[in-house]
């Protein structure tokens, strides 16, 4: 029982981090365009076969690269992906909320069928930090794959943090989502800030995908869990606020892994739906967000 | 500016160019030909129009001459298609079943603008009633009793995702129906000693007579066709466009937006249990791959953008264009290289023609006309 408790709040820990970084670039792009972008799952899928196309002979035979190179390559990969979408096109319809929305599902779902085309729809395992650490004092076990996923999150959520607080180009993606016209008005350039939100968006996104399909596997349909996750996620720490993702990711994610652990991997979604409905109900606007109003 | 969004913007540009040379040369020509032809057909039609508009145009809206025509060759096409098509009666009665989830799926998000993505879980409720009471109950039991209520359980699951979801504006609603499908699906494997899992149920089918089987389907489609198209020239379709345009104007004219939402959710759940008890028994079953995916949702939305969003009959247009790509044009290009055609060509639409091909062709036709009215 004991170890059980210490491997829901070690596991919990883990993968809330990674949850928190999906939130974050979902939240980041909504902030700045009132885009919801339904293709963020889908470029987490995206960084899951990039990294693993990179690293792996058995795909693309001729180009195997170590992980210390692939993973950076990743992340701007996937990054220049999400960059693309937008100013190829997100941006030409972004006035229409709905067709927005519209098409950036069908996106997703086309991506599915690229991705079926190219590598077949059987699950990829791979491996991104082999290996266990056994952690005899709490009687639970922790891969490293895990560990490095937290390690890398926390990482580039502090660098996020830094770049949105201390630069000018990162305080101006605040200021945009803060108010639009307040930002054109000191002299944003609002249209570039939008896609430079994508292309951060991208890469968080491509770094939680390396690591969601290290952990678990690459497989065509892996875009759907994190994107409903990013909801909930969303929803409960409030539309448009990063501070708000982290918490909510923390309590989604010891929610989920405390109900697998406990009541069993088939109702572990169940729990965060309960949540999100109770939130709805109770505190609309989220734990710390305005609520979202058509403008 | 860097070089990466001069590139972004030389492409629209250039799509905006080629969009122009289109319209200006080619469409031009076209157009004079069509109108050739379209006007006099129109001057000879116009009587039978009025005739109809006199009696029918306030209730299900007036029509052009070439417009009647569209409708009368359409639905002619579809009463005779046993006639002319029986090596497409599959494909046809399949059309005509996704028309119903299409236009279901239209009345409620098409209208109203909020979006549902778990239209899916409703036709998977219709569909499953019906498996778990032949299986669980009893395999004789009549259609008179396993229809009604499998409507009525679909019935009941909508308003149960509506009434916590469609208080709130915006986003929130889409969010919670895209969560409720995928806690659908995971249901359906969670109680697999119910369900048999991803096997599924084995449904009779209607009958073993295809053509019986494409009628039923297609006057159960004509049917909702025709009170959906009712309603939503009625006062509430009116009310549900306006929530879309201005939730705020609703709440100021003394209507309650959420009650109409909640209304536009049983209107759209009634359709979605007819559809999803046709579809199991023309499938012979229900399972989650067929029925409850999200991709399911996605398709019915894809239907009706191609044919044009809330406007019932456009939906019902692009649900048999998008099976019949689907199901029998595109077939020869294997599985995943059709579907990502298909959906790029939904992507197509919403960038180019958000309206819907079918919108677009029924106002040709009625500009054809010329001004009359």
């Amino acid at each position: 029982m004991l170890g059980d408790i210490a491997s829901v709040i070690v596991d919990g820990a883990l993968i809330s981090a990674v949850y928190a970084l999906i939130a974050i670039g979902f939240t980041m792009v909504f902030g700045v365009g009132g885009v919801l972008n339904l293709a963020h799952g889908a470029l987490i899928m995206a960084g899951a076969y990039t990294y693993l196309s990179l690293v792996s002979d058995s795909i693309l035979a001729s180009v195997t690269l170590h992980p210390i190179v692939a993973f950076p390559l990743t992340i701007v990969i996937v990054g220049l992906i999400s960059y693309g979408l937008y100013v190829v096109l997100v941006r030409t319809i972004e006035e229409n909320v709905v067709i927005t929305f519209l098409a950036t599902i069908v996106v997703a779902i086309a991506f599915t069928e690229l991705v079926t085309l190219v590598f077949h729809a059987q699950p990829y395992q791979y491996s991104v930090v082999p290996g266990v650490l056994q952690v005899q004092a709490l009687g639970t076990r922790i891969l490293y794959v895990e560990l490095a996923a937290f390690v890398a999150s926390w990482g580039a959520m502090g660098l996020l943090w830094y770049y949105v607080t201390k630069t000018d180009s990162g305080r101006s993606i605040r200021a945009t989502s803060m108010s639009e016209r307040g930002a054109m008005l000191t002299g944003v350039d609002v249209s570039g800030v939008r896609a430079r939100t994508w292309l951060v968006a991208g890469g968080l996104a491509g770094i939680a995908g390396v690591f969601l399909g290290g952990i678990g596997a690459a497989e065509p349909t892996m875009w759907l869990e994190p994107l409903a996750l990013a909801f909930i996620i969303v929803v409960v720490g409030g539309i448009g606020s990063i501070k708000g993702s982290v918490a909510a990711a923390y309590i989604v994610g010891y929610l989920q892994t405390a109900t697998g652990q406990f009541l069993g991997q088939s109702v572990r979604g169940i729990m965060s739906l309960v949540v999100l409905v109770v939130v709805l109900l109770v505190l609309p606007q989220g734990l710390y967000g305005t609520e979202f109003v058509h403008e | 500016m860097s070089d990466r969004e001069q590139t972004g913007r030389g492409i629209g540009r250039l799509v905006g160019r080629a969009e122009s040379v289109l319209r200006d040369t080619l469409l031009a020509q076209g157009a004079g030909v069509v109108g050739a032809v379209g006007r006099p057909a129109e001057r000879l039609l116009w009587p039978v129009a009025e005739r109809y508009n006199r009696r029918l145009g306030e209730r299900f809206g007036e029509v052009t001459g070439l417009q009647l025509l569209l409708l009368v060759v359409a639905f002619g096409g579809l009463v005779t298609a046993p006639l002319w098509g029986q090596d497409y009666l599959r494909p046809l009665t399949l059309g005509a079943v996704w028309a119903v989830f299409a236009m279901g799926w239209d009345i409620q998000s098409g209208y109203t603008g909020y979006i549902s993505f778990g239209h899916s879980a409703l036709s998977g409720a219709a569909g499953y009633t019906t498996g778990l009471l032949v299986l669980h109950l009893n395999p004789g039991l009549s259609l008179f009793v396993t229809v009604p209520l499998s409507i009525l359980v679909t019935t009941v699951l909508g308003l149960a995702i509506a009434v916590p979801s469609l208080r709130l504006r915006g986003p929130y609603f889409s969010l919670v129906t895209f969560v409720t499908v995928l806690l659908f699906y995971r249901l359906t494997k969670a109680l697999s000693e119910w369900t048999n899992g991803l096997r599924g149920i084995r449904v009779d089918v209607f009958t073993y007579d295809l053509t019986l089987q494409y009628y039923m389907v297609v006057v159960s489609m004509l049917a909702v066709a025709a009170t959906l198209t009712y309603v939503g020239r009625s006062d509430v379709g009116t009310v549900l466009v306006a929530i879309r345009e201005n939730e705020d104007a609703v709440s100021a004219a003394g209507l309650d937006p959420t009650k109409f939402k909640l209304w536009s959710f049983v209107l759209s759940a009634v359709p979605m249990g007819i559809g999803g008890v046709l579809l199991a028994h023309v499938n012979a079953g229900v399972d989650p791959q067929t029925f409850v995916i999200v991709d399911n949702s996605i398709q019915m939305i894809a239907m009706a953008v191609i044919g044009g969003m809330s406007s019932i009959l456009g939906p019902l247009g692009g649900a048999f264009l998008f099976v019949g790509l689907r199901d029998v044009f595109l077939v020869g290009l294997g599985e995943e290289l059709r579907w990502l055609a298909l959906w790029l060509l939904v992507l197509l639409v919403l960038v180019f023609a958000r309206d819907g091909l079918f919108r677009l062709l029924w106002r040709a036709l009625g500009a054809l006309g010329g001004d009359r009215r």
